[in-house]
């Protein structure tokens, strides 16, 4: 039995004839993809690949009112169009899928919108040869088994699907099961390939058997712990573990072995590193609408560790959001609050890494007053801000620290 | 076993929470004391400042005893 498409969650078992017989059978297409099970998202794409039309990924998390301000559209049924005869192949066999698959019409487009690190959604276009770039197909990855560990409308995870799509494999639903589902899962239909966030991996440990199928792990997105690493070799002794840098603009772009990246020579012209941050040539990126210079900033910081060719390895996010727990902390927020109390003469807010949350909030103060005390601000703060935006550690200095910028120092 | 409830007032005062008088070894951090996780990072950072040893950092403990065990193993 080939199978297409894996999922615990739903019960679906489909194969890649049942996936050509949906395609065949279907009369209509709406562009706008939103809340469907993961199935009929990824057989969505398909459809539009076929016809060659644009399709409009739209996370299952976003209310109407917000896909209203996105997109201008508050019904979807009124997109909906009748697929005419002509347009369809009677598609018979998965070989015939996939050459069709080779043959995009180039008006097909991709569209989805990154959650972006600001919180505010980020509209970003993909024609066929930028969402393929890295897709690579071989007779070796035909026999791939993909564990998906994505979320099908976010850039991620339709780049996964590419991959597994362009040669043919199985996928496996990972993403959103428990831990004993996810193993489950991945031993019953004997997945080879997984490549999902460190925090999906964090999740899944510790563990108690090996799983041997695996032989190829991909982690991206955060960045990857020297703990986490180690531990997965014991879970998937069998398996490559490779590092990736990607954003949502550009999906992936660079591989590294554990946390040092190189920059390959046919990128040197696309990827450069300026006053220690990444930047990224348009040319490597999709349609976004944050995208209107020259070259891409990407944020992130990075420390080159050799030349010729570039070899370095990331600091940090130029962005100073902290991740406290899950939620998103704006120190220059808190900051803000902290100053407004009477007594106060400087502050700096920053993350201190921990255990239990990832990062706590710490600060720094330097006080006018000197009756201030620790005390005095909470209390003062817990009328204004969320319990997580206050900082757990207040500490009173002379001077606030500062790089050698005269930034504030966040770390 | 002092220090550890003298911290574990602070973070409990800090949080506009009724100060405890005693602790046990088994006392649990979230059913007796009344910890959430903010509570628990906060208490982590107390003790790694006045111990130098991250309690948390093989996994989650749930006793004031397991704080001490970490503690004197270090």
């Amino acid at each position: 039995m080939d199978l297409f498409y894996l999922d615990y969650s739903t019960n679906q078992k489909i194969t890649w004839s049942m996936l050509l017989n949906d395609i065949n059978r279907s009369t209509t297409f709406n562009p706008y993809c939103y809340q469907g099970d993961f199935y009929t998202v990824l057989k969505q794409i398909i459809l539009s690949l076929i016809l060659g039309k644009e399709i409009i990924l739209l996370d299952g998390d976003f209310t109407l009112d917000e896909i209203e301000k996105l997109t201008g559209i508050s019904d979807f049924r009124d997109s909906e169009t009748i697929i005419k005869f002509v347009n369809l192949l009677n598609l018979t066999t998965k070989k015939e899928l996939l050459e069709r698959l080779n043959k995009v019409n180039s008006n097909w487009s991709i569209t989805l919108f990154t959650s972006g690190t600001t919180g505010l959604p980020k509209k970003v276009s993909h024609k066929f040869e930028s969402i393929t770039r890295f897709v690579k197909t071989a007779e070796k990855n035909r026999s791939n088994i993909w564990g998906f560990a994505y979320n099908p409308t976010h850039m991620a995870g339709v780049q996964v699907f590419f991959q597994a799509l362009l040669n043919g494999n199985t996928i496996v639903r990972l993403f959103g099961l428990s831990k004993e589902h996810i193993f489950d899962s991945i031993s019953t239909y004997r997945v080879t390939n997984i490549s999902a966030t460190p925090t999906f991996y964090r999740l899944l440990l510790p563990a108690n058997n090996e799983y041997s199928t695996v032989s190829r792990i991909t982690s991206g997105g955060e960045k990857f712990d020297d703990k986490t690493f180690n531990q997965l070799k014991d879970i998937f002794p069998k398996a490559k573990i490779t590092n990736i840098y990607a954003t949502s603009e550009a999906g992936t772009l660079l591989a590294a072995n554990g946390n040092e990246f190189t920059i390959k020579h046919s990128f040197i012209d696309q990827i450069k590193i300026e006053n220690n941050e990444l930047i990224i040539h348009k040319s490597l990126l999709g349609n976004s609408s944050i995208v209107n210079e020259e070259w891409y900033r990407t944020g992130d910081l990075v420390q080159i560790i050799s030349f010729n060719p570039t070899v370095f390895r990331f600091v940090s996010r130029k962005n100073e959001m902290i991740n406290v727990g899950g939620y998103k902390v704006n120190p220059l927020e808190v900051e803000e609050e902290i100053r407004a109390v009477v007594g106060v003469q400087d502050v700096r807010v920053y993350a201190k890494s921990n255990s239990v949350l990832g990062n706590i909030i710490c600060c720094e103060v330097v006080k006018r007053d000197s009756q201030l005390n620790e005390t005095i601000i909470r209390t003062n703060l817990q009328s204004k801000l969320q319990e997580f935006k206050i900082p757990r550690m207040v500490k009173f200095v002379e001077k606030i620290s500062t790089t050698r910028t005269g930034k504030i120092k966040r770390n | 076993m002092e220090k550890i409830l003298q911290i574990i007032n602070t973070v409990l005062s800090n949080r506009g929470k009724q100060n405890i008088m005693i602790i046990y070894e088994t006392s649990h951090l979230r059913n007796d004391i009344g910890f959430d996780s903010l509570d628990l990072a906060e208490l982590t950072v107390r003790i790694e400042a006045e111990y130098n040893v991250d309690v948390f950092a093989d996994g989650i403990i749930n006793t004031v005893g397991e704080i001490i065990y970490k503690i004197e193993a270090n």
